[in-house]
């Protein structure tokens, strides 16, 4: 008790650094989690790049890149319906009864044509629900395919390419210039404008009398 | 400032790289795993979206199948225009207004439901039929093409039931094609038909004599 003296109850002087320190990681672990938050939780993070396994392994890069299927093939419902609804084994079977008819892979297309029963697809891209989204509008006004599904002829596995976040709608409703295409060549994957997209975008843009909307009520009814 | 005080704040600045790292990661990669919102506000509501599943119904499916015999509204319409026939057979004539629109549709649909097979100019030659038979595919019948006399021969109402209910070993298109689309597309095979089968009478007279000039230019043949 004694040796130890009056010492013991004073801060050594090694703690003056302290001091400074503390200052340093108040300001900075803040900073880190401000940072951590944003980059993380961004859409860009959590949304860009889900590729979900799907029941049946189809490969859009063989159906569309290399055979050049037409997106509205499949997806029928696409120039007049708010969703570009996934086709029915009908559409499948309507080559694969005769093409590939033995393969394992398509096991699960023939059990469902047999039973009636739907392939349990699993949605890609999907929206929160309080967002109303209308493909048809997009679609039929030049939006093409590719401005949000990215090149789908390329992928083996479809992915989101594109974060669907509120930003990015809002980035495109208040400049839609560089996004417009003739509405005639909307599934085209590979379609470049013949000059400056902006210039070009702006012309086509008077052309067809776009005007996106940017009320809350245009995607929150 | 003692050792184990400073390596202990090194150490926590090392670790705090991981999770930056680690996002960095994620944002270049794919994932099969559903994404996490750290804030789910009302992203999952429990209403069923179209196409979406639900155990409620024994083919799991949210959506309901249209009840057999009934015409869904605004969908009624006249018996020739839904059947492609009349009380004395297919219809020879198209029974809806023959248009440049229809026509352009026409082509279109064409090309988008039919080509694939029959490919774009009708000769049977499509994509698919391509490569069904370098497949050698021994359950793929080869491809009519529509410039046969038989196929030529064909009531537009007989064009317009095969593609609603198929012929043969073609499967039915009622379910992808709506009945005015299916009608511009029977428009469209019989221009096709006639494209392929024109002879120069068919050329109007003030096209006619260039025509003939450019033909006797590459010595009359084609």
């Amino acid at each position: 008790m004694s040796d130890l003296g009056e010492t013991r109850w004073v801060f050594p002087r090694w703690t003056n650094q302290l001091r400074v320190v503390v200052g340093v990681l108040l300001v900075v672990v803040p900073l880190y989690l401000v940072v951590l938050l944003g980059y993380g939780a961004s859409p860009k993070t959590t949304d860009v790049g889900y590729a979900p396994e799907q029941p049946v392994p189809y490969s859009h890069a063989l159906h569309v890149g290399q055979l050049g299927l037409d997106c509205r093939y499949c997806h029928t419902t696409v120039e007049q319906a708010a969703e570009a609804a996934v086709p029915p084994t009908q559409t499948c079977m309507n080559c694969h009864a005769r093409v590939r008819a033995a393969s394992p892979k398509l096991l699960s297309v023939r059990e469902s044509y047999a039973t009636g029963l739907p392939i349990p697809w699993v949605r890609v891209h999907d929206l929160p629900d309080y967002v109303y989204f209308d493909h048809s509008a997009h679609v039929r006004r030049g939006v093409g395919c590719v401005s949000c599904h990215g090149r789908v002829d390329t992928m083996e596995v479809v992915r989101q390419v594109e974060p669907l976040s509120m930003g990015w709608c809002l980035d495109c409703h208040r400049n839609p210039e560089p996004h417009l295409r003739p509405p005639e060549l909307a599934t085209s994957m590979d379609w470049v404008p013949p000059e400056d997209p902006e210039v070009y975008g702006k012309r086509l843009r008077q052309q067809l009398g776009i005007r996106p909307s940017t009320e809350c009520w245009t995607c929150h009814r | 400032m003692p050792k184990a005080l400073t390596y202990t704040l090194v150490i926590l600045a090392a670790l705090a790289l991981i999770p930056l790292a680690l996002i960095a990661r994620a944002r270049v990669t794919t994932s099969s795993v559903p994404r996490l919102h750290l804030i789910g506000d009302m992203d999952t509501q429990p209403y069923l979206k179209a196409q979406a599943a639900n155990p409620l119904f024994a083919d799991g499916r949210a959506m309901r199948m249209p009840v057999p015999g009934t015409v869904a509204r605004g969908s009624l319409m006249e018996p020739e225009v839904a059947t492609g026939r009349d009380g004395n057979g297919w219809l020879e004539v198209i029974p809806v207004p023959l248009t440049r629109e229809l026509m352009a549709r026409g082509r279109e649909r064409y090309d988008i439901f039919c080509a694939p097979c029959h490919g774009y100019s009708g000769y049977g030659d499509g994509v698919v039929n391509r490569r069904a038979e370098r497949l050698q595919e021994g359950t793929w019948t080869p491809v009519a093409s529509f410039h046969t006399e038989t196929a030529r021969s064909r009531p537009a109402g007989y064009i317009y039931n095969a593609i609603t209910h198929g012929v043969r070993t073609m499967p039915p298109y009622g379910g992808q094609i709506p009945v005015l689309d299916r009608w511009a597309i029977v428009a469209y095979v019989k221009a096709l038909q006639r494209s392929q089968h024109a002879s120069l009478a068919d050329v109007p007279p003030e096209v006619r004599m260039e025509l003939q000039a450019r033909m006797q230019g590459h010595d009359g043949t084609r």
